[in-house]
């Protein structure tokens, strides 16, 4: 086929819809660098973005980007969505979400297995990143609780890449709690959160915080038990100290 | 009114590339700043596709954390941040949906069509603001057939076959339904333009 004739389907294609023998076509033609079929499929990809416009506007729960961060061994920054969108979009939400019985069958389900994949998906990005800082040239690595009965474990610094924390015999946190890990600057100025995590049941658990720090400037990263959406500076005294080298 | 979060998130070419090197660098604050601009409009996406708020959530979350961790592949200087996650989050939401349905997962085909490379040179071609409007535009002035077929591709992530079963309509009839509404898209799109 030649490129006139793949014109009104470079949109399927786009959206992953396209099917054969135009999808392999479509293909082959990239393959080769045709110019015409790659701004054809280019101009198709910025349509898609753009009709995502015609879903209806939904605000998320205002607990979803402390949730994204968290996943993504960020902190929270700034306030997110004001809470008068997240009502209304709450008030939007009850009128727009419709189930049938069968579908929410399927779909709690389906949702089931999705989020044990998800789940796993996460936890291997996870390991990707410790694995990461674990490797890295610049990483040294610091113990502590060895001459405590609890907890132990060690944490891995790595200037350009972030922090990783291995820890056992930790406590599970009680309902509605969480522990946070704080960096502790040199010059008694005041801790930095270094985002959140909890212990696994049999008492290890596993912390990446990523981004860059100054380790020169860093005395200690220390542990403590806090409420479970974070606080801004320690309220209880440290679980876990680590003083840097 | 809505469409405010739409065109700040679209229209901020020159501060992509900031962001997409700030992401690649694993700052978090960037990753905060990317889900302020795209955070609503990749939840209104998926809600849309899958129906299911806690769903969408989850699905939100795989989307931001996927272009966390692949924002490396991005070129930070002439990729497009914004249509690249909206891809991502579409395809997951489609995957989901497929899922469910018990149809086939076309993942491998998401891979193809979602990776950062292939979202190059857009954006600053014309203000992504009159663009979102004329497309909500156009999609507005098609026949109901037209609509509805580009409403299941788009949202429901159905082919040409499975949408003719969905409607049972003859395939041929679909197929041209197809055809003009993508047509009639780009017609209306770029006389509105070029008489801008």
């Amino acid at each position: 086929m030649n490129c006139s004739e793949l014109r009104d389907h470079f949109e399927l294609y786009s959206l992953g819809l396209a099917e054969e023998p135009e999808r392999s076509e479509i293909r082959a033609h990239l393959e080769r660098g045709c110019e015409v079929c790659m701004a054809e499929v280019k101009r198709a990809r910025e349509l898609a973005a753009i009709l995502a416009s015609t879903a209806a506007p939904l605000a998320p729960s205002p607990k979803l980007r402390r949730r994204i961060l968290a996943a993504a061994g960020a902190q929270s920054y700034g306030f997110g969505w004001a809470p008068a969108l997240a009502a209304v979009a709450a008030l939007s939400l009850c009128a727009a979400v419709y189930f049938s019985g069968r579908e929410r069958e399927f779909s709690q389900e389906a949702r089931s297995l999705l989020a044990q994949a998800r789940s796993q998906n996460i936890e291997l990005t996870r390991l990707d990143e410790a694995f990461a800082i674990l490797y890295g040239a610049d990483t040294t690595v610091t113990s502590f609780g060895e001459k405590q009965p609890k907890p132990k474990g060690r944490v891995f610094v790595n200037p350009s890449q972030g922090v990783l924390l291995i820890a056992s015999n930790l406590a599970t946190a009680p309902e509605g709690q969480a522990y946070e890990m704080w960096l502790i600057p040199r010059g008694g100025k005041a801790p930095v959160p270094f985002g959140m995590f909890q212990a696994r049941s049999d008492g290890t658990a596993m912390h990446v915080q990523l981004g860059a720090l100054d380790v020169s400037a860093a005395a200690a990263l220390a542990v403590t038990l806090e409420a479970a959406a974070g606080v801004s500076a320690p309220t209880s005294t440290p679980v876990i100290v680590a003083a840097l080298q | 009114m809505w469409l405010l979060p739409i065109l700040l998130a679209v229209g901020a070419a020159e501060r992509n590339a900031d962001l997409v090197l700030r992401l690649q660098r694993r700052d978090p604050r960037a990753l905060a700043e990317l889900y302020d601009r795209y955070g609503r409009l990749a939840y209104a996406l998926i809600l849309r596709v899958v129906r299911d708020v806690g769903a969408a959530e989850d699905l939100v979350q795989e989307t931001f954390l996927r272009v966390w961790t692949r924002s490396r592949a991005f070129d930070p200087q002439k990729g497009a941040i914004g249509p690249w996650l909206l891809a991502v989050a579409r395809h997951r939401a489609i995957d989901y949906l497929r899922s469910a349905d018990g149809r086939e997962r076309n993942s491998v085909e998401f891979e193809e069509t979602d990776h950062p490379s292939l979202f190059t040179g857009m954006e600053q071609r014309i203000p992504a603001s009159d663009r979102a409007r004329r497309v909500q535009a156009a999609v507005e002035k098609l026949s109901a057939s037209q609509r509805q077929v580009i409403e299941l591709a788009y949202f429901e992530g159905l082919t040409q076959t499975e949408m003719a079963e969905r409607m049972g309509q003859p395939l041929g009839a679909v197929k041209a339904w197809v055809r003009a509404a993508w047509r009639n898209l780009r017609h209306q799109i770029s006389t509105a333009e070029a008489s801008a």
